[in-house]
């Protein structure tokens, strides 16, 4: 038999039952849908929480924190500095930033106008291919020039503007652009007890980029960024300590974070990056999602008593008409396959109706819980409150598919086997 | 064409512990030639449709072979047993056994879409055999639309569609009132004048058997070969 006429056979054979094969659809298309959307809660409160951390991070960035050593561990600062080469010859390594904060107290002046700031010593030369991000302005070409924060003009206030700020007052900053203007940077080295008093010393820079916005609104960023020859300088100047450093690896890609991030700790690193953050989050949610699946498949299951219900009634039915289909000569494997079809396409006609009414309930919630949790907050709502309830990947319609059409399927093996046993010669003596 | 040898075959009734053997068929050996009519004629339990059973392949004999076109039908798996039935059979049944959701058109089309034929040369076939056999008019008529002579023909028509030389007829006009009988038997002797068909008919009705070149008669599990007649 051709594929096209098994198609059309089962197609007649629904026909002639619909009510029966509709309620049935219906039960499996119930059962579908309540798998999709409970999972789909899972895999949304995943998302939202995938997509805070991804925008929270800067997702190709993979922190060192140290190095196993023999007898004590390596502070960053502590790493040779032939080892932070080697991770930049690393596959898939775009950059490798080495940041040292001084030990001192830091201010920027310009003129009447001064603000707290903190020095940020890096090669400025791995920070471009880092993707250091500028808003204006460019990278320094020498070491004479830097960077700075993005609030930094915002915050350079006056002592007049300062006191007024502290009232409570709007106060505007410096006005223009700090491109091409020169800074004062103010070093003072914080006190450690028992230390000699020490004295401030100023440098003096032409400002040539401003960083880019932070990524999150409570962040406020008046650093100073300069070139990594400075430190020496001003360790020296004011008698300090080496500051903190922190070494930052950039890999030239999302998805070869993880494999940077394994490579590193093989190699007695303390590492830290998004991949590892996630890694937490991913364990958790991978178990909450096949246990929701685990229990939408129970609904599933539930439905597929009616698919066999049905299936089995359809095979009692047409007893004598399998006996003529055999005494004709039909393959006992075809009468199988036209049973095991119905019951499919019970399965797939369920299954594609609970999609699309899936991708309805999750549009619907996604759009009506986030304003019902909102009014009942009332007046001190969040302002960046994206919470995404439930999301309906692919991969989820997949595993639903499969397991509902595969249950529907089980379903109708036994009435399609029982349907190949009909004995020919009592199918032929029933009545019509 | 169609060898029979000793061929026997009894039921067992009874509840478990307490069978009884009923035999039916006690050693029937019966020849069937390229192109003949043969009656088999026997009163109701004789054992006629069992042995049309045995023939078809539908059960298997205790013992004793059957042979058609050379191939021991016991000998085949159930699969093998289907294939050779839609090679080599067509059936005409007392009820008519047609499929009630399915159009006269669609009734006779059945076979050939069981065997995987493509849509324009099945149409094309259908639709001059339900000539062959009178029922263009009817066609889009479904069985309980159709008198009980026009369905027996629908099953004729679905019977010769796939072009098997062997026709098994059991009770072929048990349904029928005798006009109708007649005409059927009409059908069926021209078809076997025109296509050279090979039709085994069973029946207790000394009229049908007439139409037969040979008749037999089963009693007490035997077959005796009866006298031959002609002309209806
Ligand atoms: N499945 C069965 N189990 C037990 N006995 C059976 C079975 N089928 C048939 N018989 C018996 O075998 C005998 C022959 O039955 P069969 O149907 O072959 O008779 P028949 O000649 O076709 O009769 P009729 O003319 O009434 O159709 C009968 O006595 C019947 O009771
Ligand atoms: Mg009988």
């Amino acid at each position: 038999m051709q594929f096209k006429d098994q198609i059309d056979f089962i197609r007649q054979h629904m026909k002639r039952n619909k009510l029966r094969v509709a309620t049935t659809i219906l039960a499996a298309t119930m059962g579908c849908a309540f798998l999709i959307v409970l999972a789909s809660i899972g895999f949304g409160l995943h998302q939202t929480l995938t997509d805070d951390v991804l925008n929270n991070n800067l997702v190709t960035e993979i922190e060192v924190a140290g190095k196993a050593g023999e007898e004590t561990d390596l502070s960053p600062g502590e790493i040779p500095d032939a080892e932070v080469q080697q991770m930049r010859e690393m596959q898939h390594v775009a950059a490798v930033v080495e940041r040292n904060r001084p030990d001192a107290e830091t201010k920027v002046v310009i003129g009447e106008r001064s603000t707290y700031s903190n020095v940020v010593l890096s090669s400025m030369e791995e920070e471009q291919k880092a993707g250091f991000g500028l808003s204006e302005g460019k990278m320094p070409a020498n070491a004479n020039e830097v960077v700075i924060g993005y609030h930094t003009a915002d915050m350079l206030l006056t002592e007049a503007e300062q006191e007024k700020q502290e009232k409570g007052e709007e106060v505007s900053g410096f006005a223009g652009s700090l491109i091409g203007q020169t800074i004062e940077l103010q070093l003072t080295p914080f006190m450690n007890e028992g230390d000699e008093k020490t004295e401030m010393a100023a440098w003096e820079f032409v400002v040539t980029g401003v960083a880019k916005e932070p990524a999150k609104d409570w962040m406020t960023d008046t650093g100073v960024y300069a070139d990594s020859s400075w430190g020496a300088i001003f360790n020296e100047e004011l008698n300090m300590q080496p500051g903190y450093e922190n070494i930052l690896v950039y890999a030239d890609d999302l998805q070869n974070v993880g494999g940077i991030t394994n490579a590193l700790k093989e190699d007695g690193y303390y590492v830290y990056s998004v991949t590892e953050e996630l890694g937490t989050v991913n364990v958790f949610f991978n178990a909450l999602k096949a246990g929701l699946i685990f229990v939408g498949t129970i609904a599933v299951l539930i439905a597929s008593i009616g698919i066999f219900n049905t299936m089995t009634m359809a095979v009692t039915e047409r007893t004598r008409e399998i006996g003529v289909m055999k005494a004709i000569g039909a393959q006992p494997k075809l009468i199988r396959k036209l049973f095991l079809m119905e019951s499919a396409a019970i399965g797939v006609i369920g299954t594609v109706l609970a999609v699309v009414i899936s991708y309805g309930i999750s549009m619907l919630s996604n759009w009506l819980i986030p304003i019902i949790v909102m009014s009942s907050l009332g007046e001190d709502q969040p302002e960046d409150f994206t919470i995404i309830i439930s999301t309906i990947p692919w991969q989820l319609v997949v595993i639903a598919s499969v397991i509902s059409i595969g249950v529907a399927m089980v379903s109708g093996w036994n009435p399609a086997r029982k349907a190949t046993q009909i004995d020919v010669i009592q199918a032929l003596r029933q009545e019509m | 064409m169609i060898t029979i040898s000793e061929l026997q075959h009894h039921f067992k009734i009874g509840k478990k512990g307490n069978e009884r053997l009923v035999p039916v068929l006690k050693g029937v050996t019966l020849e069937v030639g390229n192109g003949e009519i043969v009656a088999i004629l026997g009163k109701s339990g004789s054992g006629k449709s069992t042995l049309l059973h045995i023939l078809a392949g539908f059960m298997s004999p205790e013992a004793g072979s059957v042979l058609v076109n050379g191939q021991e039908t016991s000998a085949l798996k159930e699969s093998e047993q289907a294939s050779f039935r839609l090679a080599n059979f067509g059936f005409i049944f007392q009820n008519f056994q047609l499929m009630p959701g399915l159009s006269a058109f669609e009734n006779v089309e059945l076979p050939l879409k069981i065997l995987g034929m493509d849509e324009a040369d099945r149409k094309k076939k259908v639709q001059q055999m339900l000539g062959k056999v009178g029922l263009q008019e009817v066609s889009g008529h479904y069985p309980n639309e159709l008198s009980g002579g026009q369905q027996q023909r629908v099953s004729i028509a679905r019977a010769l569609i796939t072009d098997a030389p062997i026709i098994l007829a059991d009770e072929p006009t048990g349904s029928l009132d005798s006009e109708t009988e007649k005409e059927i038997l009409l059908l069926i002797q021209s078809l076997n004048k025109k296509l050279g068909l090979t039709f085994v008919i069973i029946t207790h009705d000394e009229e049908v058997a007439a139409v037969a070149d040979r008749q037999y008669h089963l009693h007490d599990g035997e077959l005796v070969k009866g006298e031959q007649r002609h002309a209806v």
